[in-house]
């Protein structure tokens, strides 16, 4: 079934001399269950990419479809909230709420909707991330990894259709790079979450299911790696 | 870039809104401090220009004689001792010219220095012996002038000759008194009532002392010196207060009002700043960090902060400074077009010196105070925190928000306001300290009110009366005075005496006749009944009185001559103003009643005024009052009598609009402090936040929840400082107006319910605005640009 469908995407920054064409009309799809890895050097257009998937950037021009609704005709608010409800994010650098504990922001989303969170679902999920211990603490008492797990929670906690992961392991030790790995690829196989992730590290293509580049705004896609 | 604190200027030119931010706060607490200070000491110079013009700029008066004067002269912290005395004061003594009274002065040629009141106009002082000056009322009333001769008729039958000199001009007190005075030199004074059988302490010394003396100390030891009794000595009180030399317990208590309001302006000024610093470094720690994670040490960054703070100064200060002084200038120029003569001594681009030196000190000192907490806050930031992601946004967390009372939007900005208890208490203490100041300030709108009583709508410039209390002078004068060219409006007003016979004792009452005019301006003092009917003459007005024993409702028998009529209260006024003559007010009997022209005619028969009240249209000459003058005169002959009240009311007037115009200034600036600081704080909060804010916005919070957020952030820091401001301002309030007011005229102190209304209403409504262009901050706000995605 196919989740994600995105034609001919096209994003151009500055004009004149400080033109820069970062997405040079790409197009891909990716179906329920796929876990997709976007490797590519340092401007070659990734970021840009994800966030016009995410909706946090608007394409210049080209279309991006998710559950078959093409996230750029919505409006703003409307956009925000198709957001949270179907896309989970990922940061580097985690951008975890201070002042919410580590349950508080793992339910952050769901209380933006003003909905009282399912107390089984948050108990699984702390367990899920091996945060039980850990929930009433602030994010500025756990490690990086820790905060990391927090973010993953965070991102799965309202089983959105697509999760965009942004070098989620470019601030991480390896042990927590691995930890954070096998919870993406849990949330691909045994979620069936669709999961888009960017990294520079070759070694983690290897967890993806399909493994795409990006060269100066145009992308390939190099095949699948091992699952 | 020769050394690392270059990277200060360079740092600037790259956060230049941020650091707009706290420039202003810094701006804005020394613009407060520096306008009060200044407005404080111009209204102080604008009160002595005031107080030496109606009440002469000595210091302290001793009743002496010609020996102990010349001691007193001769002590070092006396700078100058002139004699001074006066006869036939109440012109009642029968020192005579023309058979007219006349008071006679007699003074010290430096007399004229100290009493600016006392000036001459034309000619000279009277150096020699029979030579005089004359008042203008002598020269216009008995048509004198320079080098006539005038005779004066003492009280024994002698006739005494003078040669003029030269003329005085008209003191507010022989205006009044409409006196035709004599101006002698101390030693032709001491000759005359000498020569009449006076003692030698007729005369009276008056001092001014030399700067930098203790006053109250030296005149407490000339007291004990010459042996004086309390009544042998006089200080000028409010010179005295103006120079901070009164010793009395009240004015104690008025300098430890101004000083607890001098302090709580400086503490206002160091919470502003002092909170926009640490939310300036707070928003900062990742670059801190950064400098610590590239080698600098900790004391480097704290001078990088210290050095960043006085690069700060460097134009805030001087833009405060500036900006203070610029509405000094404005409040001055304002009383100088408000009354022009009165406040010709006032410089409209004065500099006040205090004022400067408080904005400058205060803010330099409380920068550099300000920048090392947080400074030190910046150099303990560890290394690590530059490479981590929840860094540079924001303070410390050290608490989770409470998200199970509020929406989740709600309550973080909650946790916004309260997260950081030392922010909470530098915001909200910003904020409570505008009511505090407010509420402070406003008890010296009640003294003023007290202490300076405005000039009432009905006041006269100039009023004739009958002499023997007759309503002698004809209704129609003052119909043929208000059309004279230069008269504003002219209304007179009929008296009567007479007993009531009450069943417990006989009470005696003074009934008044009102026109149209005088009825409009008594109904705001109404306290119950009905003024039309009193208006239409179908009763009295009783004037309010704790001893009134006749009440609204109540029937009054008025006889006179053989009729007697019964007349009902229709209503009770809360006070009738008016004089009757220059030195029995009405209100001297037991009980006050008002009623129509009509009635009072049907009651007592006469159709005639006691008292005519005179207002002039603006710019009205001595000469224009001379004419009219004769022209009353002629109408009515002998038996009137007259007051120009003129230059008494210009002084009234000129206290009042000063002290109005700078207490008033006042509360205007604390107000307009409260809204820039409050919209400051709050725009420095979201900035501070705004990658904080871009994260929200990346996991689905929408523009709206962002909005509600910083509701709920600046409402929190408002009803909290609210709270604050009233815990603190009420009782402060209640202390400082029974030390102004109470202790002087014995008001109970009652909740300042309009002072909080205006205030709270200006707190609310800047934080209405403040939330306005975050607001717009936010909807404007990218989210990728934001978080600083790669």
């Amino acid at each position: 079934m196919e989740i994600l469908k995105v034609e001919n995407l096209r994003k151009v920054y500055g004009s004149g001399e400080a033109r820069v064409e970062a997405l040079k009309g790409v197009s891909f799809s990716m179906r329920k269950g796929e876990f997709g890895a976007v490797v590519g050097v340092s401007g070659s257009g990734k970021s840009t990419l994800l966030n016009c998937i995410g909706g946090l950037d608007k394409a210049d021009s080209g279309k991006v479809f998710l559950n078959g609704k093409d996230i750029f005709a919505m409006g703003e608010n409307q956009r925000t909230i198709f957001r949270r409800q179907n896309i989970g994010f990922i940061f580097q650098s985690f951008h975890l709420i201070p002042e919410l504990n580590v349950e508080q922001n793992i339910i952050f989303p769901l209380l933006l909707d003003y909905r009282r969170p399912d107390r089984e679902r948050v108990e699984e999920m702390l367990e899920v991330l091996g945060l039980e211990n850990r929930r009433k603490h602030l994010p500025g008492q756990l490690s990086g990894g820790q905060q990391q797990r927090v973010a993953i929670g965070r991102a799965l906690i309202t089983r959105p259709a697509l999760v965009l992961a942004d070098e989620p392991t470019g601030n991480l030790d390896s042990q927590s790079s691995q930890d954070v790995m096998d919870l993406l690829c849990k949330a691909s196989g045994h979620y069936q979450q669709t999961v888009l992730m960017i990294t520079h590290n070759m070694n983690l293509t290897l967890a993806a299911s399909r493994v795409f580049r990006v060269t100066d705004g145009v992308l390939e896609e190099l095949g699948g790696a091992q699952q | 870039m020769k050394h690392y604190l270059d990277l200060v200027s360079i740092s600037a030119k790259h956060h230049k809104k941020q650091n707009r931010m706290t420039r202003l706060c810094i701006v804005l607490a020394v613009f407060l401090v520096t306008v009060i200070f200044s407005m404080a000491d111009m209204e102080m110079r604008s009160q002595m220009v005031q107080a030496i013009k109606s009440d002469g700029a000595w210091h302290a008066v001793f009743a002496l004689d010609e020996e102990q004067g010349a001691l007193l002269a001769a002590r070092p912290e006396v700078k100058k001792a002139v004699r001074y005395g006066a006869l036939n004061y109440h012109l009642d003594e029968g020192y005579q010219i023309d058979g007219i009274e006349t008071g006679i002065c007699g003074f010290d040629r430096e007399l004229l220095e100290i009493l600016p009141a006392a000036e001459i106009l034309e000619g000279t002082f009277p150096e020699n012996a029979g030579e005089t000056l004359i008042n203008e009322q002598a020269k216009n009333r008995l048509g004198l002038g320079i080098g006539d001769s005038v005779t004066l008729m003492t009280p024994q039958g002698d006739t005494i000759q003078y040669r003029i000199t030269g003329i005085s001009k008209e003191t507010a007190l022989t205006a009044r008194y409409d006196a035709c005075v004599l101006y002698l030199n101390a030693e032709e004074f001491q000759a005359l009532y000498e020569g009449d059988g006076g003692e030698a302490k007729e005369m009276v010394t008056y001092v001014t002392f030399r700067s930098f003396c203790n006053i109250p100390r030296t005149i407490q030891e000339i007291s004990t010196q010459f042996e004086l009794k309390p009544e042998e000595v006089g200080q000028n009180a409010k010179v005295l207060m103006l120079m901070f030399q009164s010793r009395d317990p009240y004015m104690m208590g008025f300098y430890f009002v101004a000083a607890v309001l001098a302090v709580l302006v400086m503490v206002a000024g160091i919470l502003m700043i002092t909170s926009s610093m640490n939310s300036n470094i707070a928003r900062r720690t990742e670059f801190f960090g950064m400098m610590r994670c590239l080698g600098a040490t900790g004391r480097q960054v704290i001078r990088f902060v210290r050095a960043e703070a006085l690069s700060w100064c460097k134009s805030a200060i001087p833009a405060g400074v500036l900006a203070g002084m610029a509405v000094t200038w404005i409040l001055c120029g304002m009383l100088r077009v408000l009354s022009p003569r009165l406040f010709d001594g006032m410089p409209v681009f004065g500099v006040s010196y205090p004022g400067l030196a408080a904005g400058i000190i205060m803010g330099f000192i409380t920068v550099l105070l300000a920048a090392r907490m947080p400074a030190r806050r910046a150099a303990k930031v560890s290394p690590l925190t530059a490479v981590s992601g929840n860094a540079g946004t924001v303070q410390a967390v050290k608490r989770a928000a409470n998200t199970r009372f509020f929406k989740v939007d709600t309550s973080l900005g909650m946790h916004h306001a309260t997260g950081s208890k030392k922010n909470f208490f530098l915001v909200t203490g910003s904020f409570a300290f505008s009511i505090i100041l407010f509420l402070s300030f406003s008890t010296a709108i009640d003294f003023m009110y007290h202490a300076i009583t405005p000039l009432r709508p009905g006041a006269p410039d100039f009023y004739v009366y009958s002499e023997n209390s007759s309503n002698s002078i004809p209704m129609e004068l003052a119909e043929q005075i208000s059309r004279h060219s230069h008269v504003k409006r002219a209304f007179g007003r009929s008296y009567a005496v007479f007993t009531l016979p009450l069943e417990e004792q006989e009470m005696e009452l003074t009934v008044i006749s009102y026109e149209e005019q005088q009825f409009r301006w008594a109904q705001d003092d109404l306290l119950e009944g009905s003024f039309r009917d009193a208006v239409e003459g179908k009763g009295l007005l009783l004037a309010f009185r704790e001893s009134n024993r006749i009440s609204v409702g109540d029937s009054v028998v008025i006889s006179n001559g053989g009729g007697s009529h019964e007349v009902p209260v229709v209503g009770t006024l809360g006070s009738v103003p008016f004089s009757y003559s220059t030195n029995k007010d009405v209100g001297d009997g037991e009980g006050i009643a008002i009623c129509s022209e009509d009635l009072f005619q049907e009651l007592f028969g006469e159709a005639g005024y006691a008292v005519i009240d005179i207002q002039f249209q603006s710019g009205v000459t001595d000469e224009e009052v001379q004419e009219l003058r004769r022209m009353i005169e002629q109408n009515c002959g002998d038996g009137i009598a007259f007051s120009d009240r003129r230059i008494g009311n210009r002084e009234v007037k000129g206290a009042s609009y000063s002290m109005a115009v700078f207490l008033y200034g006042f509360l205007a600036v604390i107000a307009l402090i409260a809204f820039f600081n409050i919209v400051n704080c709050i725009a420095m909060s979201v900035s501070a936040r705004m990658r904080e804010y871009g994260a929200m916005r990346a996991v689905g919070m929408t523009v709206r929840q962002l909005i509600r957020m910083v509701w709920g952030e600046t409402m929190t820091y408002t009803f909290f400082g609210v709270v604050f401001g009233c815990l603190v301002g009420l009782p402060l309030n209640r202390l400082l107006f029974q030390t102004l007011v109470t202790s002087r005229w014995g008001d109970a102190w009652e909740l300042p319910g309009r002072e909080l209304l205006i205030i709270l209403s200006v707190m609310l409504c800047s934080a209405c605005l403040a939330v306005r262009r975050p607001a717009r901050q936010i909807r404007e706000m990218t989210v990728v640009d934001t978080i600083g995605t790669d």
